[in-house]
């Protein structure tokens, strides 16, 4: 997250508070409304379990002189999370995950009479390869015998998109990126298959709760009957558990997760390519990167494993898939996979398209790694080399990026059935169009290929 | 038993009340008037297998005796 002053744009939803920069850090006001709530959580013992089980981002109290208004009980001070990303960004594991942490939160919050008030997704993000919840003020007293008030918020949320991409297609989770409140039901019920029916959770909480939701839409409300035993509440919260565990999907057959099965790549130049990267990032020393184009996420552990904070961005969900899974069982601690297409990076969404960052809005970075992309973005997307060097120059201060000659079979691959209408696409040309926003630092063919690795400074975020 | 027969009965009476009155959530987002009458309905079928799950040690136990006088 990038430090810049005053309120956060997607934190005025909740009437407990809101988040806000100043001075370079960020703040959290709790109001007085919320006030018995946040007493409780520190009170009860809930925060310090849930801190001390790294479910809940943890802050440290500051000075009430900080607070933006009159309506302030606490200003509190939340450690910062390296990089936000979204629901429509995170592959399948990474939502079941998030979905199991926002489950496992409400049960252990019902154990000190508490309960989670919202489900959002937005509330969850990916620390130290782990899912976290970043929203302290999510927390209510639990009213005995009341229902779960964020029950079709959680369905919106997780359980639909994961049985969207579970039975149906794996990509139907960027529904979550039209729909800011999630996917809505009746919507989840028409595209999953039929056979989704005789599974009793998603009968349920799916196609009866759309059902249901229909029904009532226009009844009005006006009793205060509270008819839902604490038991009963248990017994939803594990019915939704076991819902989110049955799902399941495999990376399996995508293009590019069996990528490094099919490359052209001699074991000779692997080696030298691994080395160029490891050197330059060496020398870079970067704060932050991001691999763009990442696939499962090969190069984007050199720099993860000298401990930089690395997002491995990639279009196929599979290679993803396969690399948060290896993040999680290794447990890696710096790196983040995330879904994303850099032809149509994640727009600025929700309230007037603020209250989720587009990709670019979450950049700047120090370095980049374009690693065997530009003929993607050239060849397949028809990008001029010079718009290309454009973007990344805005994007960050050094880029490391690989170049494919069109002799390479990866690149007559694309040509094989098109015309060939990029006379300028070779090294001499691409030198000439991105020399106006880099300067080239370093030039290294790769031995064993006929590729060519450059590192690249910007003109235009270093100054020059 | 006893306790089967009340969660039976508390499952029953909350499917019957859902079904009675219209309710009211007070809360910050909207839970839904549709969902939050359908999460009752469901929460109480789901709450018998929850019972048999959570008690099926007791249950066991009570079958065993049961059994065993029959033996008897």
């Amino acid at each position: 997250m990038k430090p810049a002053e005053g309120l956060v744009p997607g934190s005025f939803r909740d009437p407990s508070g809101f988040l806000f920069w100043n001075q370079g850090q960020l703040y959290r006001q709790v109001n007085g409304a919320y006030q018995e709530h946040y007493d409780q959580l520190i009170a009860s013992g809930l925060y310090r379990e849930l801190q001390a089980e790294g479910l809940l981002v943890g802050h440290e109290e500051c000075d009430l002189k900080l607070a933006r208004d009159r309506a302030a009980y606490k200003i509190i001070r939340p450690a910062l999370v390296p990089f936000i990303s979204y629901p429509y960004e995170w592959c399948f594991s990474q939502l079941k995950d998030a979905a199991l942490l926002t489950l496992g939160i409400q049960k252990k919050a019902l154990e000190y009479g508490m309960s989670l008030k919202d489900a959002s997704a937005y509330n969850v993000q990916f620390v130290h390869g782990r899912p976290l919840l970043i929203d302290t003020l999510s927390f209510e007293k639990y009213p005995e015998g009341r229902p779960w008030v964020a029950y079709r918020q959680f369905c919106q949320h997780f359980l639909a998109p994961l049985a969207l991409m579970a039975c149906r297609d794996v990509r139907l989770n960027q529904l979550s990126c039209l729909y800011v409140d999630g996917v809505p039901l009746d919507l989840a019920s028409s595209l999953l298959p039929a056979r989704t029916r005789f599974k009793f959770s998603l009968l349920s909480h799916i196609h009866l709760h759309a059902r249901s939701q229909k029904r009532y839409a226009d009844k009005p409300v006006r009793s205060k009957q509270r008819p839902m035993s604490r038991f009963a509440l248990l017994a939803l919260l594990n019915s939704l558990e076991n819902a989110v565990n049955k799902l399941h999907w495999q990376p399996r057959g995508s293009e590019w997760a069996e990528y490094y099965d099919h490359t052209n790549y001699s074991d000779q130049a692997l080696e030298v390519k691994v080395k160029l990267v490891a050197d330059s990032l060496e020398r870079l020393r970067p704060r932050d990167v991001w691999d763009i184009g990442a696939n499962t996420g090969v190069f984007s552990r050199l720099a993860s494993a000298r401990g930089i904070p690395t997002v491995s961005l990639d279009i196929d969900a599979a290679a993803v898939e396969k690399n948060y899974r290896q993040c999680r069982r290794d447990n890696e601690k710096c790196l983040l996979p995330l879904v994303g297409d850099v032809t149509n990076p994640s727009p600025g969404i929700g309230w007037e398209n603020r209250e989720r960052m587009s990709l670019l809005q979450r950049g700047p970075v120090d370095t980049i790694l374009a690693l065997a992309l530009v003929h993607h973005l050239a060849i397949s997307n028809n990008l001029p080399l010079g718009k290309i060097a454009d973007f990344f120059s805005r994007l960050c201060r050094d880029l490391i990026l690989e170049f494919i000659p069109k002799s390479d079979s990866q690149v007559q691959r694309l040509l094989a059935t098109r015309d060939d209408i990029f006379p300028d696409y070779h090294a001499a040309g691409l030198e000439k169009e991105f020399l106006p926003y880099f300067a080239i630092e370093r030039r290294e063919a790769i031995a064993g290929s006929e590729r060519i690795l450059y590192v690249m400074r910007s003109k235009v975020r270093s100054g020059g | 038993m006893n306790f089967f027969k009340s969660v039976i009965r508390m499952s029953m009476l909350a499917a019957a009340c859902c079904l009675l009155f219209p309710l009211r959530a007070y809360a910050y987002i909207d839970p839904g008037t549709g969902s939050y009458i359908f999460q009752i309905i469901i929460a109480a079928f789901v709450a018998l297998s929850f019972a048999v799950k959570v008690y099926w040690l007791k249950i066991k136990k009570f079958l065993g005796r049961l059994f065993a006088k029959k033996e008897k």
